[in-house]
């Protein structure tokens, strides 16, 4: 399962994580972050103890969304050692999201 | 009131032709390359205030008072560019009194053609451009109905062009050209005989090369009339050969340089598939005998591969 994350678990787990993090920002009410939805889904099971997987409701959670100006969803963060390394605005298939984690994991 | 005949026989005369050729291809091969090319929504953008308010998600607003831009998203739909080359070899053979017999450009203008109805049902954004010793019609790629009509104008113009110049070839020069002035990823279709001049064959691959760099997917329809320029099967007599490019004539007995001629021209087709295989372009032998069928299937083994 993803993690869920929010306003302020946001510093904790992704933040101060050793790990690549792959951070999924979608709203309940928007058609194309349903189809990414499964796929984050999907991801967290492949990258199990590899890499974080969560993803953040910008509904709930306007502070997180704000500091890093997500203006579109879904838009995925690609966060390494507190950093934004990579996005992808917009619905994307799977291997490119897998792609992209595959690079911050070598 | 009576019908005017001539008009409606004007009427994209070429476009039907098209159609009867795409339509029975495609029953024979019992799948339909007519679908996934439509628009797909990608996501939701914050509505900027002034921005247009065309494509605002009405519905969410309703429901949430959130104001929301729907963004679709367009990649699956392929952008083709159409060559062809109109240099004077390409009018082999010559078309006699009006005869139906075919030659390249007739060959090359028909699966054109039908290539172009198949991207027009399916809404992809064609363009055109032909050559000879410079570019001389060269069209953008986009995909609505005034513009396929356009681009079917200039085929027909094609067809009307008899050989009456010298036109030579300058595909190097023009497939510079090409891979700069147009959109990167695009599917670029070449119909050409590839007859260049001998020392300009090095330039000629460069050319490709430069398509390929720009990350356009390429097919090349060889273009050949196989039973006389590849296999040199003349009667055995004396012959004035003219170089339709050059104008230059040699009278010689066909049986003596036979052998000669074939040897080169294996060695030359050799070469241009061996420089295709290594820049990953599909090289198609394309005989003006065979029909389209052929240039079809090629074409849409591509297509597959590309989605």
């Amino acid at each position: 399962m993803a993690i869920e994350i929010t306003d302020s678990n946001f510093e904790e787990v992704v933040m101060k994580s050793d790990k690549p993090v792959l951070v999924d920002f979608w709203a309940e009410w928007c058609g194309p972050c349903r189809m990414v939805g499964p796929i984050v889904e999907e991801l967290a099971k492949d990258y199990e103890g590899k890499a974080v997987i969560g993803k953040i409701d910008v509904d709930s959670n306007p502070n997180v969304t704000m500091q890093f100006g997500v203006r579109n969803i879904p838009t995925i963060l690609f966060f390494k050692n507190g950093q934004v390394v990579d996005k992808q605005v917009g619905a994307a298939p799977k291997n490119i999201l897998a792609k992209k984690i595959d690079t911050q994991l070598v | 009131m009576p019908v005017n005949h001539q008009e409606v026989q004007s009427l994209s005369h070429l476009e039907l032709l098209a159609k009867q050729v795409v339509e029975g291809f495609i029953t024979g091969l019992h799948k339909s390359p007519f679908h996934g090319f439509s628009v797909e929504f990608a996501e939701h953008r914050l509505y900027n205030t002034g921005e247009s308010t065309r494509h605002i998600d009405w519905k969410l607003f309703g429901r949430t008072d959130k104001l929301f831009v729907k963004r679709f998203e367009e990649e699956t739909n392929l952008r083709c560019h159409i060559v062809i080359d109109n240099s004077a070899s390409m009018h082999y053979p010559e078309v006699k009194g009006g005869k139906s017999l075919q030659n390249k450009i007739t060959f090359s203008v028909y699966s054109a053609a039908a290539i172009l109805y198949m991207m027009k049902q399916q809404r992809d954004a064609i363009g055109l451009t032909v050559f000879s010793e410079q570019i001389d019609v060269q069209t953008q790629a986009k995909s609505s109905t005034a513009h396929h009509k356009l681009v079917f104008a200039h085929l027909e113009k094609l067809l009307e062009n008899k050989t009456d110049v010298n036109r030579k070839t300058a595909t190097a020069d023009a497939l510079h050209q090409l891979a700069e002035s147009i959109h990167k990823r695009s599917l670029i279709i070449i119909f050409s005989d590839m007859f260049e001049n001998i020392d300009s064959n090095e330039a000629l691959f460069k050319s490709l090369q430069h398509l390929k760099h720009n990350k356009h997917e390429v097919i090349l329809f060889h273009v050949t009339d196989k039973k006389h320029e590849l296999d040199f099967q003349f009667e055995n007599r004396p012959y004035r050969f003219v170089d339709v490019e050059t104008g230059e004539e040699i009278k010689v007995h066909s049986n003596l340089v036979r052998e000669k001629y074939i040897e080169a021209m294996k060695e030359y087709k050799s070469m241009l598939v061996h420089k295709c295989a290594q820049y990953k372009i599909d090289f198609v032998q394309a005989d003006i005998h065979e029909g389209y069928h052929q240039v079809l299937l090629a074409y849409l083994l591509k297509r597959e591969k590309l989605h």
